[in-house]
């Protein structure tokens, strides 16, 4: 919006992107602060202060009845070294990122594609799709995913496995799978990413003699890469802390045989089930912690894959 | 920098917000409504429980025309988590019911109000010292029961009948009940029972059976892991051959009498507390009955009569009488006995449960019949548990699913939870 009220853009070098000096009016800041002030506050007494609280307690032993007791890293020493339940939920926990985000990312690429195409029906169907992921978080879906997985539920029926959420080996499966329903989100994003595609590609690409696979491959996947990129780095953060899920189809316990106990699921137990807070703020710590990480290395890896077009005439 | 206006604006604006703010924090803490005293009281339980409290509390009302009394209540699991909370925040409830799991935990991190000292307004007197005992701890009285309960093992009358097995008799030892599922899971092709190596409340009557407990005097573990690999062994087999319930099954209990197999119709017995028992009914139309947990081998009874629901009043009620007031109208007045029935269990005033036991009906007569039939035979009930057994009581069953799934041995499977129990008593 600068660049329209500049005559002649002679200086029109790529990568002159910074706004034009203009001396700012140096104006009071303080309505805006006045203005902000709900949102600072609140970021500040009930996110920043909580989240303070909680690194003080993950040094201490709380039940919740007693004062913290001080124990420095015994937490974390007890996390790392003496609780097999703990890595046990951390082996789950990446099962579970690796099943759901490749999966659900994929389908709400191929319904994006779909709807893309469609010549009629196209709102319809992109609210039908997406309905779930409104309803997805509710504990009633939920209990409704549990019965269907169940024996004797649907899925039992029609294909005679018995009920997957009482069988180890399946009821993570369940989980995702519940997760990956609910692609409408990244769906969405999917497809105003696929609109933004200018339709020229295309056309250049077919009078290349490029096909339509080929065409996918070499002007959708580019194009939409830093879409694509948005939507698992988003989609991987909240399948680390996956919750709701796991608790309502193993009825709170992470069974069976600890099979759905996911990360943030064990939390919980120690938290509020256990009353060791202390235990369960040292392994939200180490939450965040990694999964910043894991959103580092994505970005670092991003930079081989992600294509951005404005970049494109560098 | 700022001007003058608008450092005006920014404090009127600041004022406006904290205003705000400060309006939406109010309405908790010391309350007083219309110049009357307001209490605060919570339990736990199912609407028909709701109602008849509701109904009592009114009578308490106008008995007492200056409190005001506020309920809430809702199901076990988020009232616990829920009271944990408030009592965390200092804001525990001025009258609240209370697990006998719980006792230990509130009443050393001093949440609980020692009762000895409204003494003049909460007569303990006509409950049997022994149960009024479970309420105490290091010599002082900080809840008193409710009801009380025990555990039976509870059967589809039809369907074992027509079995043609024998009824379990009185004093049925374990390996008695072991032959009895067998028989029944012969002759009806499904389990006999609910595979009872998932409950540390069937393990600790089977221990006490055999003259041991779940905890010692000082809140450490009162067995050894090899008591708990025979107890798993004996189940783990059963569950093998197909006479209790399999893993598939047992891994759906949830507390609620509808997802136990007997619930289902997949067996003919469960082993369950004799109140909520009355949940069957509506499952078996054709009717269950109560016989007694199975004994140890040299008949030493292993079930007893556990204090059932407690009332503690806050350490930090702002109106301890008024609070001792209700806890005592609650236990020792008859109109309120009456109108609460068995919902708690049966009364612990003895004068009160003579009184009331002629007029109960239904499953209430079946439970009061099915206590009456124990009374003089139990041993006393253990102290209260130490404040780790609410979270083995969960590990308990996660274990025992790693040995009905086959994971573990009945053996490793029971060294790992002495292992987690010694670590969670001590901490």
């Amino acid at each position: 919006m600068t660049t329209t009220d500049i005559p002649a853009p002679a200086a029109r070098k790529p990568g002159a992107t910074t706004a034009p000096k203009r001396r700012p009016k140096r104006e009071s800041q303080g309505p805006a602060w006045v203005f902000l002030s709900p949102w600072v506050l609140g970021a500040i007494v009930l996110t920043l202060l909580p989240m303070a609280v909680s690194l003080y307690l993950s040094f201490t032993d709380y039940d919740l009845f007693n004062p913290p007791r001080w124990v420095g890293l015994r937490n974390y020493v007890q996390m790392f070294t003496e609780d097999p339940r703990y890595w046990r939920s951390v082996l789950t926990t990446l099962t579970y990122v690796v099943i759901a985000v490749p999966l659900q990312l994929a389908l709400a690429l191929v319904v994006a594609l779909a709807l893309k195409s469609m010549k009629r029906g196209k709102g319809f169907y992109r609210s039908a799709f997406y309905a779930p992921s409104l309803l997805g978080a509710s504990m009633s879906i939920a209990l409704v995913w549990r019965a269907i997985f169940n024996d004797g539920g649907t899925v039992d029926n029609l294909l005679g496995t018995g009920g997957w959420v009482n069988k180890p080996g399946w009821a993570l499966l369940a989980v995702a799978l519940l997760t990956v329903w609910q692609f409408g989100a990244p769906m969405v994003i999917f497809l105003a990413g696929l609109q933004q595609i200018p339709g020229e590609l295309y056309e250049a690409a077919a009078v290349d003699g490029a096909g339509k696979w080929r065409q996918f491959l070499s002007v959708t996947v580019p194009m939409l890469s830093p879409v694509l990129f948005f939507n698992l780095v988003l989609q991987t953060i909240q399948a680390f802390q996956v919750f709701t899920p796991a608790f309502a189809l193993s009825a709170g316990k992470g069974g069976p045989a600890d099979s759905t106990l996911v990360y943030t699921l064990y939390l919980y137990d120690r938290g509020f089930v256990a009353s060791h807070m202390g235990y369960a703020s040292a392994m939200a710590w180490v939450l965040l912690i990694v999964i910043g990480g894991v959103t580092a290395v994505l970005f670092r890896t991003s930079r081989s894959w992600v294509f951005y077009a404005s970049e494109g005439d560098r | 920098m700022p001007g003058h206006r608008t450092t005006g604006f920014c404090a009127s604006a600041a004022a406006l917000v904290l205003c705000a703010m400060l309006a939406g924090c109010g309405g908790s803490g010391e309350s007083v409504g219309g110049g009357k005293v307001v209490l605060r009281y919570t339990w736990w339980g199912n609407p028909d429980r709701a109602e008849r409290t509701e109904q009592a509390v009114a009578l308490f009302e106008k008995q007492h025309p200056n409190v005001r009394v506020q309920t809430s209540f809702s199901a076990y699991e988020a009232y616990k988590q829920k009271l944990a909370t408030q009592a965390a925040g200092g804001d525990a409830p001025d009258v609240m019911q209370l697990d006998y799991r719980q006792i230990d935990q509130y009443a050393s991190g001093g949440v609980l109000l020692d009762l000895a000292e409204q003494k003049a307004d909460l007569r303990t007197g006509e409950i049997d010292a022994g149960l009024l005992a479970t309420g105490r701890l290091d010599g002082t009285q900080y809840a008193i029961p409710q009801g009380r309960g025990t555990e039976t093992v509870v059967y589809d009358v039809k369907a074992w009948k027509a079995s043609g097995v024998p009824l379990p008799a009185k004093d049925w030892t374990w390996s008695e009940w072991a032959d009895a599922m067998r028989a029944l899971a012969k002759k009806t092709g499904k389990p006999g029972a609910t595979d009872p190596g998932q409950s540390e409340d069937c393990f600790e009557v089977w221990l006490r059976g055999q003259g041991k407990s779940l905890y010692t005097k000082d809140g450490g573990l009162g067995f050894t892991a090899a008591d708990l690999a025979r107890w798993w062994t004996f189940t783990d087999e059963l569950r093998r051959a197909g006479v209790v319930s399999p893993a598939e099954q047992t891994t759906q209990l949830d507390g609620s009498v509808e997802n136990t197999p007997l619930g289902r119709g997949e067996a003919t017995a469960d082993a369950n507390w004799d109140a909520p028992s009355s949940g069957y009914l509506a499952l078996i139309p054709s009717g269950v009955a109560l016989a007694p947990m199975p004994s140890g081998e040299d008949g030493t009874p292993g079930q007893y009569f556990k204090p059932s629901m407690f009332l503690g009043v806050g350490a930090n009620t702002g109106h301890p009488k008024e609070a001792a007031q209700l806890v005592d109208f609650l236990i020792n007045d008859e109109q309120a006995a009456k109108i609460l029935g068995a919902t708690r269990g049966i009364p612990v005033n003895e004068s009160i449960r003579e009184a009331i036991e002629p007029q109960l009906k239904d499953f209430d007569r079946t439970i009061a019949d099915y206590q009456a039939s124990l009374e003089g035979s139990l041993k006393a009930p253990p102290q209260a548990p130490p404040s780790g057994d609410n979270a083995l009581q969960a590990t308990f069953q996660r274990d025992y699913d790693q040995v009905s799934y086959e994971r573990m041995s009945p053996r490793e499977a029971a060294e790992n939870y002495v292992t987690e129990a010694k670590a969670e008593l001590r901490s």
